[in-house]
């Protein structure tokens, strides 16, 4: 099941996406599942994002490198502690 | 109520926020089922220019099991795509809204339905139209008719609607939050000390003259139910993408990443009155197989507890009932696992033995004609009406808050002898309450209330 999650941590993820910048870079993508928590295993296949589509990056914790970058209905979870550096040192 | 703007997160997301859901054989045909899915709530009919409309970057979903483990087998998901043919005009339509296709009707609505099960995800319908809002004489007029024409026939003997509809559910809003007040017997209220009531007054119904958006399905009951299992458990959620980001060039929220639940809905006023403030938003992300950690805000509910203290010297019976500290299988069975066979003479709608808060609807018990419906349900000796589904126009308030007062605790413990006032509870309100009526065909809810004619 995934993580709970609540409209208020929604738009704390927008904040803080928008706090650390965006990225466009290619990362390596650990990727989590994308149904709802109500709807059957099976979910439609996911939506690969266009080009156009924007990369949202979240940077959890720059301290552990805990980084969440969304695309599309995608998201994957990193730990890159030089990129989360460099995208605080770039907020800076 | 039943669930508009039950939890503190998606009271600030009316788009997302669902009101109601009903599930019942439908009357006029046999052999499906409707399931109707309300959002939006308290919605005002003269709200333009920029009338209500469903969210484009919401996922809507109604969810059927029809195995009792509280987790969905059958879902139907609904996106939508607002367009807009002129975006130089403030105006909603530049002229009477004649047909669905008309020129004079600038901001549109339309809709995408995918059947999602564990083995397949099926585009069942692309591109339907919703109606427009109903406006007034001259910007909508017969809106019967461009209502009907928004009611689509879909292959496999799926019928569909989306859009505006009358609020169909009553309940007297002002009265019960102001500290459990129940005119009708607001003279034995404790009323702090401050005796501003000296006798009865007649309910007030929060709900009239105000509109909802409704997404509703018929389906045929054999494509819902599993062999074996003819009870469904029904509920309807909503999600949203997990970021939402202003983008001040295009001047308006894009959203991004994997869609996460923000709202759901089952049985009536379970999230709004059952489920305590600190765990109602944790419980609108949750599905219903994870209910087991919310059963004790049903099986020792607070409301019970508060009806002895707000009305002292009413319900002695059921204060004994609560200081025992038993636990309220009753309401277990009504609420999270439905009723098992052997309680009520000829019905049951036991799923097993998952705590899951669902619209348990047996498919089996054919509709009750007009005539002989009771709204009180089940409590009324109908045994299609709630908490076997939920109808239209089914007095859920006086049901449940019955229930609560004691009235169905028997059902389990026979000694128990419920207080006389429990089975009289009350808002005060019938489906006579309601303004627009019901209508005795899909999608069942009245016709919006226009803008032209609400406030009057």
């Amino acid at each position: 099941m995934p993580t709970p999650v609540s409209r208020r941590s929604v738009l704390r993820g927008a904040a803080g996406a928008g706090a650390a910048g965006l990225a466009t870079t290619a990362l390596g993508t650990t990727a989590l599942g994308a149904s709802g928590s109500g709807t059957p295993e099976a979910s439609p296949p996911r939506i690969r994002p266009h080009a156009a589509e924007p990369i949202v990056v979240h940077v959890r914790d720059a301290g552990s490198g805990d980084i969440e970058v969304f695309a599309g209905t995608s998201q994957t979870r990193l730990r890159d502690r030089d990129l989360a550096a460099r995208i605080a040192q770039a907020i800076r | 109520m039943s669930s508009h703007r039950e939890a503190p997160e998606i009271s600030k997301d009316p788009v997302a926020d669902s009101t109601d859901v009903y599930a019942f054989v439908s009357p006029d045909r046999a052999d499906t089922v409707t399931l109707i899915a309300n959002y939006i709530p308290l919605q005002g009919p003269a709200g333009g220019p920029n009338f209500y409309e469903f969210g484009d970057d919401v996922r809507y979903e109604i969810h059927v099991d029809n195995n009792g483990d509280g987790r969905a087998d059958i879902s139907y998901q609904f996106r939508f795509r607002t367009q807009v043919r002129n975006p130089a005009t403030f105006l909603y339509n530049t002229g009477p809204i004649e047909s669905l296709g008309s020129q004079n009707w600038n901001r549109r609505q339309f809709y995408d339905i995918t059947e999602v099960t564990a083995h397949s995800a099926s585009r069942i319908a692309a591109g339907l139209p919703c109606p427009p809002c109903n406006i007034g004489p001259l910007s909508t007029p017969g809106y019967q008719g461009l209502a009907d024409a928004a009611v689509h026939a879909l292959a496999g003997g799926i019928t569909v609607f989306a859009g505006q509809r009358a609020e169909g559910f009553y309940v007297d809003l002002g009265s019960i939050f102001d500290l459990g007040d129940l005119r009708p017997f607001e003279n034995l209220h404790a009323q702090y000390g401050l005796n501003v009531f000296t006798g009865p007054a007649p309910g007030v119904n929060a709900t009239n003259h105000l509109n909802v958006h409704s997404i509703a399905l018929q389906v045929p009951i054999s494509r819902l139910t599993a062999k074996g299992h003819p009870t469904i458990g029904v509920w309807t959620t909503a999600s949203r993408q997990r970021v939402r980001l202003w983008d001040e060039d295009r001047g308006e929220n894009v959203s991004s990443g994997p869609f996460r639940q923000v709202s759901r809905l089952g049985n009536p006023l379970v999230n709004e009155v059952l489920i305590p403030l600190g765990s109602k938003d944790l419980w609108n992300s949750l599905p219903p197989s994870d209910d087991k950690r919310f059963a004790g805000y049903v099986t020792q509910p607070g409301l019970a507890a508060l009806l002895p203290a707000l009305y002292p010297g009413v319900f002695p019976n059921l204060a004994a009932l609560t200081k025992a500290a038993k636990p309220r299988a009753d309401l277990e069975a009504i609420l999270l696992t439905g009723i098992p066979a052997g309680l009520i003479p000829g019905f049951q709608n036991f799923t097993g033995t998952v705590l899951a808060d669902m619209l348990r609807l047996n498919t089996q018990i054919p509709a009750t004609a007009a005539a002989k419906q009771s709204i009180y349900g089940l409590l009324g000796g109908d045994l299609a009406g709630f908490p076997n589904g939920r109808r239209p126009a089914d007095d859920v308030v006086a049901i449940e808050l019955r229930a609560l007062a004691g009235v169905t605790y028997p059902l389990v413990d026979k000694s128990f002898k419920p207080d006389a006032a429990a089975a009289k509870l009350t808002d005060g309100l019938t489906p006579a309450s309601v303004a627009s009526g019901y209508l005795n065909r899909f999608p069942y809810l009245g016709t919006p209330y226009s803008g032209f004619d609400n406030p009057s």
